[in-house]
């Protein structure tokens, strides 16, 4: 019986497949220097947040009206908004908020939506339809609006507050995606093989489904902490993200709107920080992507 | 067919019943008695009656709902007590600005997207497709409202033109190229978000599309490449697409939202959140449950063009 | 210019650029073809033959692949041509079928259109024409109610229905030669024999040549006048279909022909199966290819290749060093 060709093979594969008890060199896809750079710069960020006290910064929130609006220089690195407060420390701590944001919503998004979405697919039946028709009502809904919404009429505002409502609006969707991923596991072979085998449930979500679906979980979890940390961006457009005078990239960058022409490094230097988060979150995300996914066909 | 279309309505049908059940509940999510707090505290005992008597308060909730739902559907989303003013009405006028925005940045978005990824697909790794991946990788990194921020920093700085607000927009009917020009910076800015989106699942799709063996056996018949690339390559390839563009579009609506305030163009987004500021409860619920309708429809709509370009999924 | 010869295939070689070196996919093979004549060549997997059969079309991939020698189709240079240039022949003196029908057919396009499509761009066709004729093909191909099945969409088919569709769109354009890849494979075996039938029938009628590239000797058996066995990428032994079903000299060709159950074995006979496992194409030995799993090898055999020489009967050769002795019998079945 000659090999079978899957449609998604590219056709060197297809012919290789021919070839299928050959010992194919292994074509290792590398992560590259890019990944790790990535991985370094989310790294300096995490840790310039978390240990910003006792870092060398100036105090955030000492207003200097001696020093407005100067540009970057030894002293201030970042130069000074127009409060005479130090851009730098100003940036350093919002990343505070930003990644605090991030990988709380993502805490909560996951830590109820990936079991429930694992549960459901494994289990199937009555409970499985329940849930899911009630996610995906939730779905239809946009998460945004909702967040807004929420988020304005239940004051006062703080930052735990807003993790909680855009960690809550993350699940059905944090359960689509996993509930997915699952199935196309579970629906395998060697799942029902475990199963026949009498394994407990608990055995195959741990042994045999939490592993396949990892990759897929986690470059989605980078993914949605960047959505996250943009969504907290866009609410602080709205001024609807921490009060002030406490920073964060975004209540940074939207404060800067109003003297945009007189002194461009407000603007610049939070939007620079937000956007090389962000780029290195989504390049290691979807880096870890296809490097897991062996069955991507080779771009 | 039918028969997927009619479930589908079913479906939407209750999705729709839901989410009007969820708008109308907001209001007495917030704490407090909701007389009160659409009023506002400094709210006359007569009026706070006139609304009792309107809303039918003193009933039991479920009669409330109905209350509301038949006023609804009749069009009648009540009246703000802010404004004065119906809250349909001011729905109905805003809604048409945000309605042009997504249809001008998705024509962009798909002019631009699909000759690229079609390009890409083709010399997958070459050049161009480097070029494009990169470039849209970084864009993709860069919220909308940074793109308004920085590309407002840009005009304002190099042609000292100042950014509009809502007496800068012009309607169509009144001055069609002064309304595509006021309305082409938000419109740009959605579409880069797009075109990112669009580019990158329509390349990756074709790619694969590109190794099945029905491309081979459409060579072996000595038909021309760009034959090839548009009859058989794209068909298949663009359910994806469509798939990310009915998300991406229900999307939208909310997302434009932001740029919309940024520019204060007086679209259902600024209409929402001058109503947030102001406590404008009624028009935050018209508003709310507007959108929400809005982005269903949408999605259903796109499904139903999805079945038909590839109907294998109706088979299912 | 009007060869005699349909095909002349002359040390055509594939060799794929891999992460792990160079594999020689295909190596010298040399053969030719006649106006309306029938060949299989014979393997199993990783012999080589489906990239012979997309190295002759040209079909093989673009990148990290290269191809030396020659293969002229009908006086044409395949090997070196450019794209547009072979597009010149595809579907009009060349075409292919291959074995999956539901990957060959374009699943979001009615069948028929896929039909028109080459007698439209390829022949000029009018719309109005090109679907009678479409229509007439689906009659020629056996498929019942042909002006109905038209607007059909592949998935609507069964397998075998489609195998023929996928038939007819290679013979819209009336080619001289018909690469069939491994077309009945996919298929139940209740259906096989009457796809094979039917190119029997058609290319009869349409005086066709058809090479049938197969791993099942059964489809070659009665269906072609000459075989090609590969093995490793190389023709080991070819000749007439009846010199090499009864007058094997290479002992890879017999354990071939052992390993094919026959309906006329007893009950619980056992398969036989060849012992160990292709080669390694990207270690392929100085010697023989076949040595390591052959009964008969000697030393020589493991440290020379040996080429192509010719046997007793006429057009009949074999690559081997000790090869199985001249047989004069033929079996009564």
């Amino acid at each position: 019986m000659s090999s079978f060709n899957h449609p998604s093979d590219n056709l060197e594969h297809s012919i290789l497949e021919e070839y299928s008890i050959v010992e194919r060199p292994e074509k290792k896809k590398k992560l590259g220097v890019l990944f790790w750079i990535c991985v370094a710069w989310i790294g300096l960020n995490v840790i310039g947040a978390i240990f910003a006290a006792v870092l060398p910064l100036q105090n955030p929130l000492y207003e200097n009206f001696s020093a407005i609006n100067l540009g970057p220089s030894l002293h201030h690195l970042f130069g000074t908004d127009d409060l005479g407060r130090d851009i730098f420390a100003r940036v350093t701590y919002g990343a505070r908020v930003s990644i605090a944001v991030g990988t709380g919503a993502m805490v909560i998004g996951f830590g109820l939506g990936a079991p429930l979405g694992m549960l459901a697919a494994h289990r199937r039946g009555r409970f499985d339809a329940i849930l899911t028709t009630v996610m995906y009502v939730f779905l239809a809904f946009p998460a945004i609006i909702a967040t807004i919404a929420v988020l304005s009429f239940w004051t006062p505002r703080s930052l735990l507050k807003i993790i909680l409502v855009i960690g809550l609006a993350s699940v059905p969707l944090v359960y689509r995606v996993i509930r997915t991923a699952t199935l196309n596991v579970a629906t395998k072979d060697y799942i029902i093989a475990a199963k026949v085998q009498g394994a407990t449930d608990r055995r195959i979500l741990m042994k045999e489904l939490l592993p396949n679906i990892a990759p897929v979980g986690i470059s989605f979890l980078l993914i949605g902490v960047a959505t996250v940390v943009t969504l907290e961006g866009a609410l602080a457009f709205l001024g609807l993200s921490v009060n002030p005078p406490t920073p964060s990239w975004g209540n940074m960058i939207n404060e800067a709107r109003t003297v945009l022409a007189s002194n461009p490094w407000l603007v610049l230097f939070p939007s620079a920080a937000l956007c090389l988060f962000l780029l290195c979150l989504n390049f290691i995300g979807d880096r870890l992507r296809s490097h897991f996914d062996v069955t991507e066909v080779k771009l | 067919m039918l028969r997927y279309v009619a479930k589908r309505m079913v479906l939407l049908i209750g999705i729709v019943f839901v989410i009007s059940v969820g708008s109308f509940y907001l209001i007495h999510l917030l704490p407090g008695n909701p007389a009160t707090v659409i009023l506002g505290f400094g709210a006359t005992p007569e009026a706070k009656a006139a609304l009792y008597r309107q809303l039918g308060l003193a009933h039991p909730i479920y009669l409330q709902y109905f209350t509301w739902i038949s006023n609804v559907v009749r069009g009648n989303l009540g009246t703000s007590f802010i404004s004065q003013t119906s809250v349909a009405s001011t729905i109905r006028s805003a809604l048409p600005i945000d309605l042009e925005i997504i249809l001008l940045s998705q024509i962009l978005a798909f002019a631009t997207a699909i000759p690229a990824a079609m390009r890409s697909a083709k010399r997958p790794d070459g050049p161009i497709d480097r070029l494009l991946g990169a470039g849209s990788f970084t864009l993709l990194s860069i919220p909308p409202f940074i793109i308004i921020v920085l590309m407002v920093l840009f005009i304002s700085i190099k042609l000292g033109v100042p950014h509009t607000g809502p007496s800068s927009y012009v309607s169509f009917g009144t001055d069609p190229l002064g309304n595509l020009e006021s309305l082409s910076l938000p419109s740009i800015t959605l579409a880069i978000g797009s075109f990112v989106v669009y580019y990158r699942i329509l390349r990756s799709d074709l790619i694969s599309t590109l190794q099945e063996e029905f491309i081979t056996m459409a060579r072996s018949k000595g038909l021309s490449q760009r034959r090839i690339m548009w009859s058989h390559a794209f068909r298949p390839s663009s359910v994806a697409l469509l798939g990310a563009a009915g998300v991406n579009i229900g999307g939208l609506l909310a997302a434009g939202f932001v740029v919309q305030y940024l520019l204060a163009i007086p679209g259902l987004g600024y209409t929402l959140i001058t109503a947030i500021n102001m406590s404008d409860f009624l028009l935050v619920q018209g508003i709310v449950l507007t959108v929400s309708v809005g982005v269903v429809v949408i999605n259903f709509i796109f499904d139903f063009i999805i079945n038909m370009v590839d109907p294998r999924i109706s088979r299912e | 210019m009007s060869p005699d010869k349909l095909l002349v295939v002359k040390d055509l070689s594939t060799t794929f650029a891999t992460a792990g070196g160079p594999l020689p996919a295909v190596g010298g093979v040399s053969f030719d073809l006649g106006q309306n004549e029938t060949i299989g060549i014979v393997g199993e997997s990783g012999s080589g033959k489906t990239v012979l059969s997309r190295t002759i079309m040209g079909l093989q991939p673009r990148t990290n692949v290269t191809v030396s020698g020659s293969a002229q189709i009908d006086g044409f240079e395949v090997v070196g041509a450019s794209e547009n240039e072979k597009r010149k022949i595809w579907g009009t003196e060349v075409a292919m079928i291959f074995q999956d029908p539901m990957t060959s057919l374009n699943p979001v396009m009615r069948i028929g259109k896929q039909i028109d499509e080459s007698l439209r761009v390829r022949l000029g066709m009018s719309k109005a024409d090109a679907k009678a004729r479409a229509i007439e093909l689906l009659e020629l191909v056996g498929i019942p109610s042909p002006a109905e099945r038209y607007s059909a969409f592949p998935g609507q088919l069964s397998g075998g229905m489609r195998q023929r569709v996928v038939i007819a769109i290679a013979l819209a354009c009336s080619p001289k030669l018909l690469m069939a890849d491994e077309p009945t494979t996919g298929l139940d075996v209740t259906i096989q024999a009457q796809i094979l039938n039917l190119l029997d029938e058609l290319k009869e009628r349409l005086k066709m040549s058809v090479i049938l590239v197969t791993h099942d000797l059964g489809v070659v058996a009665t269906r072609t006048s000459r075989i090609i066995v590969m093995y490793a990428g190389r023709i080991v032994e070819t000749g007439s279909t009846r010199d090499v079903f009864y007058h094997h000299r290479m002992p890879y060709t017999r354990a071939l022909l052992e390993s094919s159950p026959k309906v006329s074995n007893h009950s619980h006979t056992r398969l036989v199966t060849i012992p160990g496992r292709p080669p390694n194409l990207l270690k392929l030995s100085d010697g023989c290819s076949f040595a390591p799993r052959c009964k008969f090898a000697t030393d020589k055999c493991h440290l020379v290749r040996p080429e192509l020489e010719p046997s007793v009967e006429p057009g009949h050769s074999f690559a081997c060093w000790n090869p199985l002795p001249v047989n004069g019998e033929e079996p009564t079945s």
